[in-house]
Parts: C-alpha cells; sequence; structure tokens
C-alpha cells in the first residue's frame, strides 16, 4: 500500500507555530499522523534564577491567548509554596477575569479561528436574507441580530469586499470545498455572527481589563491577592463588569450555542461517524467556587470514554516523556537535543525514535490524556454535576445526540459553546458573592507576609482549569530563588508527539482514519486539529532532567525509568 | 436661587457679576447703602481734581442684577431668612455681607464741616470744596493717603499741606531710610508739602461745627482742612449681633458664616482659622471666587493665603510691593540701590528665603520674584543684580493679572486693538482692581503707532486658531512638497478638505481622537481619515516569530476603530496567521504572491523576537521549514517600512531575557537595519500601531522618531508626568503595601515599585481595552515594558534602583 505524506504547515488560524503530516493511503485516508511544535523560547530557563514574586509577570508572557491563564498559574504556584492563604475577595476576582476569558477565547474560537472550517464565505453571497432570518428561528427562538435588513448589509459588506478582489484575510480559503456542508442561508448567519463576534471580543476584554489594568497580559495579580482593589471598591467598576457579562450571555445565548446546534446538526454525518475522535482519555481538575464549597466543575479521570467510571484526579500519576521530543535527558546542561528536519523540510520520522517537536510528552498513568471543554463537560457531567447537567441535556436533546458524540471535531465545538453558556449563567453569582464581602466590610484582596521572613527553600504547584483545559505549574525555590520551574499547558497534553510507547496523542489520534477528500486542499486536517483550540506557545516547555526535586512531583524521563 | 449681596463696593460687583457668569438663571440683589451705583474706588483721587465724574469710574455691573441703592441693611432674621433696612425687606436663599471697611477717624467728625476721611465719592465732594483756601492736613500715609497727597499737590488751588505722621517712615515702616527719603523727595521738591514725622494732633479749636485751629507736637495750624487716612476696621457694625464676629465676621474657609445660608466677603470678614482680614483687592476677588464656587457647589475651592502685589504710582516714582503671607519682623535685608536713577530694590528675607519685596521705580521682573516667594527657593542674588536694569517684559502695570508693559504693546500689536474697551477679549488687565486701568488705557494709546495699518482686526478666536494654523501651515507645506498636486493651501484648506470624502459616524470619533493625540490639528481630521482609505490599498503582511501572540490578540481587541471596520474597511490584512483563512501551501502562496508582486507597497509588521542561535532554527515555519531568520529576511527585503510591534520584536522582550536561551533579538537587529520603526509594549496598545500606520500613509515618511526609533507621538511622555496618581505622588502620599488604605483610595504606586517614572509611552491618555484601564489604574504600576531589557530590569514590584544586580 502506497502512502503520501501532507505537510501542513503553518497551521493558521491558531496560536503559534504548529506544523501537521499525515500519511495517507490512496483513498486519502489518514494512516499516520505527526503534530509538531516548531518553535521553542525557554521561558523556564529564563525563570532560573529570579526572584520567585517575579514569575507571574514573567510566565504570563507563556502565551498572549490564554492570557491571564499562566500569569495567574505562575503566581499560584509560589503561594502554594508559601503556604498563602489568599483573602476570599483576590480569588475571586482572579475568577472573574479567567472566567470572562472563558467566553472570550470561546467565542473567539468558535468564529474567528474554526468557523472557515465549516462556513464558506462565497456560498453566503449566494444567501436570500429572508430565509435566513427564518433559518435562524430553527436555533433559538430570538435569534441574535436577525433582521432581513441586517442580513442584507451583511451581504453587501462581504460581496463589496468579494468584488473588489480584496478578501485580505480571506484569501485563499478552501472555499467550494466539498465537504462545506452549510446552506447559503446558514453560511451568511455564521458569517453575520463573525462580523459581531468581532465586536463581542473587543467588548469582552474590557471585563478582564477592569480588574486586570488591560488584556492581552493583565497586570493586577501579586504573590498574596490582586491589586486592583480600587475598582474592586467602585461600584461602577462592578457594574460595568456585570453589563459586560451580561451583554456577553445575551450573546452566547442568542447566538454561539444556536449555530453550535446548527453545526451539530448540518454536520450530523461526521460526527456519527466519529471524526475527530481520539482515545476517550479525558482529563479535568475542575475549579471555580462560584458559593462556598460548590464549584463550577468537577475533577476526575476518564478512560476510553467510559463515563460510568470516573477516577478522581491523582496528580501524582503525572510523568513526563522526552524521547521523540528535541531535548535530551542525559545532563542538565545539555536540556535542548535539535535533530533538526529532513533536507526537505519535512519532520524526521522514519525511525521509531526520531524527535520530530519542541512539545514534551505529558502522560497520565502512562497514557496520553485529551483536556479541554469537552474533557471539562464529559467529566463533571459523568459525576453528576447537577448544574452543568441541564445544559448539556437541553443541547443533546435539541440536537438529537448522545453523550459519546461530542467527542468529535463538531462535538468539541458543542462543548465549548455549552461550557460557555454554563459559565455565563454561574458567573453572576460570582459577583454576588463579592458583593456580599464588601457589604460586610470584608475589603482585603491581599495577605500580609514578609518575604525575607519566609523559608528560602520551598515547592509550589498550581493545577487550573482554564479555556484550553489542564494547566499546571511547578516551582521549586532554593535561597529565595527559583532554582526550577516547569509547565503542562493543555496543548501539551492534547499535542503530545509520541513515545518510545508509540502512544498517540489526542491531535495524533484523532486526526488517524479521517479521509481527505483532495489532498492539495486538507480542510479534514484543519478541522479535526482546530477543534482542540491549539495554543503552541503554551505548549512548548523544556523539561526538567531532575525533575524529581519539583516537590512531591514525580515528573519521570524516559532516562529515569 | 436667590442670592442677595450687601454692599455697593468693588466686591459686591464682583460676586454679582460672577454669580452671573456662572449661572445665569440666578437672581442676585446688590443692596448698598450709597446713593451712587457703584463705583471703583481706586480712583477717588480723579473725582478729588476733577479730572473724571462719577460715572467715569462707575463699574459695569450685569443688567440683569437688581440694584437696591440707599438701603443701609441694619438686621438680619435668620430663621425667616431676611434682611431689613429702615424702609424695605429682602428674602434671600443665599445672603453674602461684603460691606467693605470703614476709615477710621481719631475724634468725631460726624459734624464738623472741615474734616473728612476718605473713603467715598462724597468724601469727594468735601474734600474738592474744603481744601480751597485752607492749610490741608493729612493724617496717615497708607497708599490712598499717599495717592490723595499727590493729587492735591498737583491741585493749583491747594496751597499748603502738611503731612502728619506719628512714626518717622512713609508707607510701610519695614521701608528703609533711602526709599523713605526718595519717596519724601518726590512730594517735597515742589515745597506745598511739608511733612512732619513722629507727630500728632494734641489739641483743636472748634467753633460752629469747624476746626478753626489744630495744636500738634510741632505747629500749630490755623484753618484747617483736615483729612484723615490713619486706617480701616471692617464695616460690621451692624452684623455683631446677629453674627459671631471678632475682627470682622468669622468665616470658615469657604467665607461661610456659622449661619450656612450667609457668608461675608472681602475686608469685612475675618477667615477665622487663619485669622486674616483682606486688605487688597486681589484677596477680596480670591475670597469671593471661593464663596461663589461653594455656593454654586461647582470646583468648591478654599481660600488659601496667597503672595500678594501692591502698586502705586504717584507723580515721579513708582512703588512696587509683593508680600508673603510668610514674612516677619524678625527678617533681614538685602538692598540694591542707585542714587543716580532714584533706584531701591528692598528684598526682606526669613530663613534664607525671600518674604517680600518693595522697589521704588524697581526694574527686576515682579513675577520672578513672585515665583521666587511662592516656590521658597533660595535667593539668588546674582541673577536679581544682573536684572536690576530692565526685565525682559518691561515694568508691570497690572498686578492683579500679572500683565507687564510689552505682555500689553503685544497685545496691541497683534491685534490692532485701540482702547481700553476692545482689550476686553484678550485680558483682564486693568479690570480687576482697575488701579492701573490708566497706565494700561497709556500704553495702548502709545502703542498705537506700532500697529500695522494693513492688518486686519482680528477677534481672540482668531488669535488662537492663528497660531494653531501656524503649525498646520507647516505641515502643508510638508504635505504639498510630497503630493504637488494636492496644492493644499490655508485659504482652501476647508474647501479641500471638505471634498474629500467623509466617512461614517463611528469612524469620525476614532479619527478625532487620533488626530488629537497625532497632535494634529483638527482641521486635519479628514487628512487623517483619507489616509485610513489610502491605507486599505497597501498591503500588510503580519509576521509572528518568536512571540506568544499577545500583539495579535491586542491588534483583534482594537476598539476604535472597530476591529471589524480595521480588517475589513480600512486596512488590507492579507498575511496574518492568526486571521486568515488559508493554510499551509495555500498561505504560503498568498505571502509569495505579495512578495513576489507587491515590490516596495505592502507593509511589514513583525511581532516576536528573532532567535539567532543554533543559526536561527528554535524557529522554523512553513512547508519547507524555513528558519524564522530567513523568512523575517525574505520578506523585509522589498517592504517599502519594516514596523515591529511588541516587545519581543523590539529588543527581544521576554525571549531574550538572560540568559536569552535561544539568542533572540529584535527585528531591527536581526535585520541590521536602522530603519525599523519600533512600537515597544507587552502588548503595544493597539492604538500606538495605527496611529504609526497612518502617520507613515499621510506624511509618506517615518515619523519623528526618538532614539531607539520610536515614533515620538507615541512614545514621548514619561509615564510618571502624565500619570493619573502624580497629584498623589506630590503630596507624599504613597500606597505602602498592596491593598492598604491608599491602595484603596489611588494613591501614588512609587513606592511599590511602579516604574512610570523611567518608562517612555502614552499608556495614561491612551490606556487600554477601549480606554478602560491600564496597569496604573489596576494597583499594580508600570513595569517599564517599553523600554529596553525591561524582563531584566523592571518587571518586578520592587522599587527600581541603578545596579539592582
Amino acid at each position: 500500500m502506497s502512502t503520501k505524506k501532507i505537510v501542513i504547515d503553518p497551521i493558521t488560524r491558531i496560536e503559534g507555530h504548529l506544523r501537521a503530516e499525515v500519511e495517507v493511503d490512496e483513498n486519502g485516508v489518514v494512516q499516520e499522523a505527526y503534530v509538531s511544535g516548531q518553535l521553542f523560547r525557554g521561558i523556564e530557563i529564563i525563570l532560573k534564577g529570579r526572584d520567585p514574586r517575579d514569575a507571574g509577570l514573567l510566565a504570563g508572557r507563556i502565551c498572549g491567548v490564554c492570557t491571564n491563564s499562566h500569569f495567574r498559574a505562575a503566581v499560584s504556584s509560589v503561594e502554594d509554596a508559601y503556604s498563602l492563604k489568599l483573602p476570599n475577595n483576590a480569588e475571586i476576582i482572579r475568577d472573574l477575569m479567567a472566567m470572562a476569558l472563558f467566553i472570550q477565547d470561546h467565542v473567539v474560537h468558535f468564529y474567528h479561528l474554526h468557523s472557515f472550517d465549516f462556513v464558506d464565505v462565497t456560498s453566503a453571497l449566494q444567501a436570500d436574507a429572508k430565509l435566513a432570518s427564518k433559518e435562524a428561528h430553527k436555533y433559538h427562538r430570538k435569534p441574535f441580530r436577525n433582521s432581513h435588513a441586517h442580513y442584507e448589509e451583511v451581504l453587501q459588506k462581504v460581496g463589496n469586499f468579494v468584488k473588489a478582489g480584496k478578501l485580505g484575510p480571506f484569501s485563499n480559503g478552501y472555499w467550494g470545498h466539498v465537504e462545506y456542508k452549510l446552506t447559503p442561508e446558514q453560511n451568511l448567519i455564521l458569517i453575520s455572527h463573525y462580523l459581531e463576534a468581532l465586536k463581542f471580543q473587543t467588548n469582552i476584554s474590557k471585563a478582564v481589563a477592569i480588574f486586570g489594568g488591560k488584556t492581552p497580559h493583565p497586570q493586577s495579580i501579586i504573590v498574596g491577592g490582586v491589586t486592583s482593589v480600587a475598582d474592586m471598591l467602585n461600584p461602577q467598576r462592578l457594574n460595568d463588569y456585570l453589563f459586560i457579562m451580561k451583554e456577553a450571555k445575551e450573546f452566547v445565548e442568542r447566538a454561539y450555542l444556536p449555530d453550535a446546534k446548527l453545526q451539530s446538526i448540518a454536520y450530523r454525518d461526521d460526527i456519527k461517524a466519529g471524526i475527530g475522535r481520539a482515545n476517550g482519555n479525558f482529563l479535568s481538575v475542575g475549579g471555580y467556587e462560584f458559593e462556598a464549597k460548590q464549584r463550577l466543575f468537577c475533577n476526575g479521570v476518564i478512560y476510553a470514554h467510559d463515563f460510568e467510571h470516573i477516577e478522581e484526579f491523582d496528580e501524582s500519576k503525572i510523568s513526563e516523556e522526552i524521547d521523540r521530543a528535541w531535548y535530551s535527558g542525559e545532563t542538565r546542561e545539555n536540556e535542548v537535543c535539535y535533530t533538526d528536519l529532513n533536507e526537505d523540510g519535512s519532520l524526521k520520522t522514519a525511525k521509531n525514535d526520531d524527535k520530530y517537536s519542541w512539545i514534551k510528552a505529558p502522560r497520565y498513568d502512562g497514557k496520553t490524556m485529551e483536556t479541554g471543554p469537552l474533557a471539562t463537560v464529559l467529566v463533571s457531567y459523568s459525576k453528576g454535576n447537577n448544574l452543568i447537567k441541564s445544559f448539556v441535556d437541553e443541547f443533546l436533546a435539541e440536537t438529537d445526540l448522545e453523550l459519546i458524540d461530542l467527542s468529535t471535531t463538531v462535538g468539541r465545538n458543542s462543548a465549548r459553546a455549552i461550557e460557555s453558556g454554563y459559565i455565563c449563567e454561574y458567573i453572576f453569582k460570582l459577583v454576588s458573592r463579592l458583593i456580599q464581602n464588601i457589604k460586610y466590610y470584608d475589603t482585603d484582596t491581599w495577605v500580609r507576609y514578609d518575604f525575607e521572613k519566609l523559608q528560602k527553600n520551598a515547592n509550589g504547584k498550581a493545577f487550573l482549569e482554564v479555556p484550553r483545559g489542564v494547566l499546571s505549574h511547578f516551582v521549586n525555590i532554593k535561597d529565595a530563588k527559583i532554582e526550577n520551574y516547569s509547565v503542562i499547558a493543555p496543548t501539551t497534553w492534547n499535542a503530545t508527539p509520541k513515545n518510545f510507547d508509540g502512544l498517540r496523542g489526542a491531535y495524533e489520534e484523532a486526526l488517524v482514519g479521517i479521509k481527505i477528500q483532495d489532498t492539495s486542499k486538507p480542510l479534514e486536517v484543519l478541522r479535526v486539529l482546530h477543534s482542540f483550540d491549539p495554543c503552541l506557545a503554551c505548549a512548548v516547555h523544556v523539561i526538567d532532567a531532575d525533575a524529581n526535586e519539583l516537590s512531591s512531583y514525580k515528573i519521570k524521563t524516559l532516562f529515569e525509568g | 436661587m436667590r442670592i442677595v449681596i450687601v454692599g455697593g463696593g468693588i466686591v459686591a460687583v464682583y460676586l454679582a457679576n460672577n454669580l452671573k457668569k456662572q449661572n445665569a438663571a440666578l437672581d442676585v440683589t446688590i443692596l448698598s447703602d450709597e446713593k451712587h451705583p457703584p463705583y471703583d474706588r481706586i480712583h477717588l483721587c480723579s473725582l478729588v481734581d476733577n479730572t473724571q465724574e462719577i460715572d467715569e469710574i462707575s463699574l459695569p455691573l450685569d443688567p440683569t442684577i437688581r440694584l437696591e441703592l440707599n438701603q443701609k441693611i441694619n438686621k438680619i432674621d435668620k430663621e425667616s431668612k431676611r434682611v431689613f433696612s429702615d424702609n424695605s425687606m429682602f428674602s434671600y436663599d443665599k445672603l453674602i455681607i461684603a460691606t467693605g471697611s470703614m476709615p477710621i477717624s481719631l475724634f468725631d467728625i460726624s459734624h464738623i464741616k472741615n474734616a473728612t476721611v476718605f473713603r467715598s465719592a462724597d468724601d469727594c465732594d468735601l474734600i474738592k470744596i474744603g481744601v480751597q483756601g485752607r492749610e490741608v492736613v493729612i493724617v496717615g500715609s497708607g497708599p490712598i493717603g499717599l495717592e490723595l497727597l499727590e493729587t492735591l499737590n498737583e491741585m493749583p488751588n491747594v496751597v499748603h499741606i502738611t503731612l502728619l505722621l506719628r512714626g518717622n517712615h512713609l508707607y510701610a515702616k519695614e521701608l528703609s531710610m533711602d526709599s523713605i527719603k526718595t519717596i519724601e523727595e518726590c512730594y517735597t521738591k515742589e515745597g506745598k508739602i511739608r511733612i512732619s514725622y513722629e507727630d500728632e494732633i494734641v489739641d483743636k479749636t472748634i467753633e460752629n461745627s469747624e476746626i478753626i485751629s489744630l495744636q500738634t507736637k510741632k505747629f500749630q495750624i490755623k484753618n484747617p482742612f483736615l483729612i484723615f487716612g490713619v486706617g480701616i476696621k471692617p464695616n460690621i457694625e451692624e452684623f455683631r449681633e446677629s453674627l459671631a464676629c471678632a475682627n470682622g465676621i468669622l468665616t470658615n474657609r469657604f467665607m461661610q458664616t456659622e449661619d450656612e445660608d450667609i457668608y461675608a466677603v472681602g475686608e469685612c470678614a475675618e477667615v477665622k482659622e487663619l485669622g486674616f482680614v483682606a486688605g487688597h483687592v486681589k484677596e477680596c476677588t480670591t475670597q469671593a471666587n471661593c464663596a461663589i464656587s461653594h455656593i454654586l457647589q461647582t470646583d468648591v475651592k478654599e481660600f488659601e493665603l496667597e503672595v500678594s502685589i501692591d502698586m502705586l504710582k504717584v507723580g515721579e516714582f513708582d512703588l512696587v510691593e509683593v508680600n508673603s503671607p510668610k514674612f516677619s519682623s524678625d527678617y533681614e535685608k538685602v538692598l540694591i540701590t542707585s542714587k543716580e536713577d532714584k533706584r531701591i530694590d528692598e528684598y526682606f528675607v526669613n530663613d534664607d528665603k525671600l518674604t517680600r519685596f518693595i522697589g521704588i521705580n524697581s526694574n527686576v521682573d515682579v513675577g520672578y520674584i513672585e515665583s521666587l516667594i511662592n516656590d521658597g527657593d533660595a535667593l539668588d542674588i546674582n541673577y536679581l543684580y544682573q536684572n536690576r536694569l530692565i526685565g525682559e517684559r518691561g515694568r508691570l502695570i497690572c498686578s492683579c493679572e500679572h500683565v507687564y508693559h510689552q505682555d500689553l504693546v503685544d497685545i496691541v500689536t497683534q491685534t490692532g486693538i485701540g482702547s481700553f474697551g476692545e482689550l476686553a477679549s484678550f485680558s483682564e488687565a486693568g479690570r480687576v482692581c482697575g488701579r492701573c486701568k490708566t497706565m494700561v488705557q497709556d500704553v495702548i494709546r502709545d502703542s498705537q503707532h506700532l500697529i500695522d495699518p494693513n492688518m486686519p482686526r482680528k477677534s481672540p478666536q482668531d488669535i488662537k486658531k492663528e497660531r494653531e494654523m501656524a503649525e498646520v501651515t507647516k505641515r502643508i507645506d510638508k504635505f504639498n512638497a510630497l503630493h504637488p498636486r494636492n496644492n493644499l493651501t490655508t485659504d482652501n484648506l476647508e474647501s479641500a478638505l471638505a471634498s474629500l470624502e467623509i466617512g461614517k459616524h463611528e469612524v469620525n470619533s476614532w479619527i478625532s481622537m487620533v488626530t488629537a493625540d497625532m497632535k494634529l490639528h483638527p482641521n486635519f481630521e479628514k487628512l487623517v481619515e483619507k489616509g485610513v482609505k489610502t491605507l486599505n490599498k497597501v498591503p500588510i503582511v503580519w509576521l509572528e516569530l518568536s512571540d506568544c501572540s499577545g500583539n495579535s490578540e491586542a491588534f483583534i481587541k482594537s476598539a476604535n476603530p472597530a476591529i471589524e471596520d480595521l480588517i475589513f474597511d480600512y486596512i488590507s490584512l492579507d498575511y496574518h496567521e492568526l486571521l486568515m483563512s488559508a493554510s499551509g501551501d495555500m498561505s504560503e502562496t498568498i505571502l509569495e504572491d505579495i512578495i513576489k508582486n507587491q515590490k516596495g507597497e505592502y507593509i511589514l509588521i513583525v511581532e516576536g523576537a528573532v532567535p539567532l542561535a543554533m543559526d536561527g532554527k528554535y524557529l522554523r515555519i512553513g512547508p519547507k521549514g524555513e528558519t524564522g531568520i530567513e523568512l523575517l529576511k525574505k520578506c523585509a527585503k522589498d517592504a517599502v517600512l519594516v514596523i515591529a510591534v511588541g516587545s519581543c520584536a523590539f529588543d527581544g522582550g521576554v525571549v531574550a531575557a538572560a540568559p536569552n536561551p535561544t539568542g533572540a533579538v529584535g527585528v531591527g537587529d536581526a535585520l541590521n537595519r536602522k530603519d525599523v520603526i519600533n512600537i515597544p509594549g507587552c502588548p503595544t496598545n493597539p492604538i500606538n500601531i495605527v496611529g504609526t500606520l497612518l502617520s507613515y500613509i499621510m506624511f509618506e515618511e517615518l515619523p519623528p522618531l526618538d532614539k531607539l526609533n520610536r515614533p515620538l507621538w507615541a512614545y514621548e511622555g514619561r509615564i510618571h508626568d502624565n500619570c493619573e496618581r502624580r497629584g498623589h505622588y506630590e503630596l507624599g502620599e504613597f500606597v505602602k503595601e498592596w491593598g492598604d488604605a491608599g491602595a484603596k483610595k489611588g494613591y501614588c504606586l512609587f513606592e511599590m515599585g511602579c516604574k512610570g517614572p523611567y518608562a517612555n509611552a502614552n499608556c495614561p491618555t491612551m490606556k487600554f481595552n477601549g480606554g478602560t484601564s491600564w496597569p496604573v489604574q489596576a494597583g499594580h504600576g508600570c513595569m517599564g515594558c517599553v523600554e529596553q531589557n525591561f524582563f531584566d530590569k523592571f518587571a518586578n514590584e520592587r522599587k527600581y534602583v541603578e545596579e539592582e544586580k
């Protein structure tokens, strides 16, 4: 059987530098896949030797998309090292920033990063505005901006654009591809929302900035709390936050969720064919206490789609391997071990120990795991979280799908939309809690400590559920300086390379078996990869060869067995 | 609101006019006990010598103000909020007492025909007639007394004047003997005036309500006309019963008395906290402003003691005095005198600081003296000596408004005004206390010949606009040089701009903002808009290298214009990996196409550092696995302009922070080019990207850059200088620990390691996310992310010390 290798680089509409290489048989069915992170920066190396209090500002720069996630995780890991217990207000403000980011990220992902894999811009031009308006009513009783006039305006706008021959960012899409299945009217609805979502994400970023000073890269989290106390005590700022989130909720309920339903119904065949399904191992750490002892998400581990048996998350089961990533664990001084590409620029994958990515290989109990909104939703739902249950059940009922169907390319988007709707509902409880605290004169935002008197040697860790899944930071402090630093980001889990075990990560596993109609236009590959919302700057992290020093964390390398 | 003002002097008029100016709907009434409408007492001398009639010195009054004359108020009913005169009753919501002061006489002169004080127009009438054929005796030598002395000295029908002084000084006891002699000479050289020091009236003979003779310690004076100029006291007898009084009616610093609806302003009031009773017009008007601000609750101000300036111009000499509240009698004095010029500068020093200045025929810049006293700077005798002969702006004319001779001449020559009345639109000189009015008139008259007869008359708005247009003209010349066919001039600018296409409303507000931020005249707005539309035709390639996409994320959050307008209507974002539909080969095709077919036309924006170690292989892009540096060089080669956005593209940023594991550098260094525009920031504010693009499109050259190639329009101002918390810094109000009381109040973050003093950018004015906030507002402080090596230097929460490591 002859196979053909397709190289896709750059994968656009993601954060960072991702390459995918797939080997297809004569029918275009993917037999093997390799995904590779193509940029190494070495943020952990840069963190070494610095004051632990500076970790947040620096580690925040790991990613400008998951912008406050790393900032918070770094500060939290240092707080964990020093056993600092944060004032409730500080936790809430951090959560409010995080939750606004969830919504912002998910909406940007669905429309700006992913929708063109399903929506054909050129087809939308054939749409009838009146029919589009009617179509939208099938997915919500009060669709977002659904007047005929509005759709006419969108048609005109996009039409002018195409007529002028200036497609700008729409240039060279796979327009007209047979895999595009939406009707012209459905395409028009989604393009209308694409444009509205551009405004939406600008607006909701203000919610993050209210408490963060700015976004991307907010600047208000410090070891021991948050700095934006004056904003917290300003009723107008709280009010602004509430109103922005109220508007966001409108958009999520009336545009995003209905569009996710539309997509699920239109691409039902793909869903039922299980396209984009990975190995069914899911990991979630949960979090977001919106009421005393009540958390938005549960922690848990699912193996092989067995939703009946959920294991508790056990951090000691995490290990990291590097034998097919461009690192070497033999000596601490020689951490990077770049073995280059082939002459023609393709990845070296011929031998099963060829290194081919800057992404290291995290394993949970020796297995590759999928993390992200799909994992979060499945774990919380399966653990009987009644709050999220109604959101999931309603979505599945309206689209006539089952829980397993979410574990597909299109299903990942549905899970993300469900998660967004769920967060929009409960974010207001969190604000109420903050208001309640202030009402009873609890205005603390920082826990006092004297840095000079803190222990000089300490280890800390932070596990956070962030928009793309489970994020963990580990810090090892010696003589009051950072001795070692390590990060496992959601994309590290999902985009992991193979290992000596030959196990495929979620990206690779989901790619294997899909059929590519036109190998010069590998739209199907983009769909699968985009459904994970890749974030490569987050994913690439150097592994520490002497990693046993990281607290109780056993981050094993191949060479330690 | 009904506001009743009791008093008929300059303060009452000032209060009434300014209340009306701030709120035309107010019902304002003035109750004066005089028979004349309010007039300017400063000019009483001109009534004495008949150079002016009473109506010539009357004070301008807003016609909607109700003026009641001959109303001597003798009772206040605070309960029902009414005041009473002998024949009328007036209701008020707010009452302001501005009855000023009354002159002191050494014995009761109310029934004596040939004795008077010098305070009112009626007194002038008495003096005018009474002095004829009599020996005039003036007791006291305060400023007004000296002016009257001068006036009488000039009057031919006054034969002889005796000035009786209890002490041995003129004007003020602190004056040096030289000064006193100089003043004395001016008065006595004609022989009409004799000055008798250490003298006083010891006896008098009165017949038929007329003083027949006066016996002083030294002289016997027959048939005298006696004028008391010995001082004043607050005119408050009628209010002592109803309001708490000490020397004057006691008030707080808002000039409010113990009754919250009653205020007292001017010489009748005593600010309790300061034990202060006003003596100068400027102090009275300052108090009036405080009272008005408090009554109307707009921009409320408290009364503060301030440096006062007094001037006296009598015949051959002029005198100027600058006096600080800090002056005390244990002073030392520095004198610079010239016998030749009759010039004496007296500097009074307390605790090494200048606290008072009196100059006779002085040339020194009074404004400088005032700032010296205000700032408490050390006295620089050298400077004062060097400038003793002539100040740059000439003599001070108006001490209230600080207007100098040259300032007035400039106004005259620039605007072509010909009268005092016309001056009003340009300057308040001569209008506050009015003392210098004639001098102002003289300057206007004497400088008429300097006016260019061909110059068209201009309004104040014209002048202001003209100054701005001069700046615009400079830019238009530049524009014309680059676009010869446009041929814009200041004459056709309006119509030329009007003919340009006008965009949508939403865009307009943004354009105004950018125009203002780029320090362009508002007339340029439409040109900016044209620039925006031109931008749409310039292809833009946005490369991401060793980055975190933070700048791309920031860019798509551009609030004004909305990102959708920006990427669909205004710029042609042809290659941007975060947004573009195409991937893999298809995206490479786009890039190849632009690079090959649009040489010298496209703009390259680069985000991220350039890793150079390991032959650049820490970053590889595209199906062929090009390294970051290879791709950058390829794209930059034929770009018309390369812009490095964000701190990583600027100097490697976080990626190049120690120990710089991937050998990362900024774009300029990687390309070894000096013409790369840097727009640093972590991430940079999207408005700075768009603004810089516009600037380039409009002016077709690099915008003015600093030495690190950052556009000055965005990176010129120091963050500390424009910071909203700067006031707290000045007051020494600092956040001392996170979340403390100061943090809750928004105090200065310097002690918490804010790097605003070391960073230059427009963050304080532009803010982020559509003006929502910025790191200082969020209580963290600046981390200097627009500066070089900031991760190794500034990115922490500790105070910056030069050699931290």
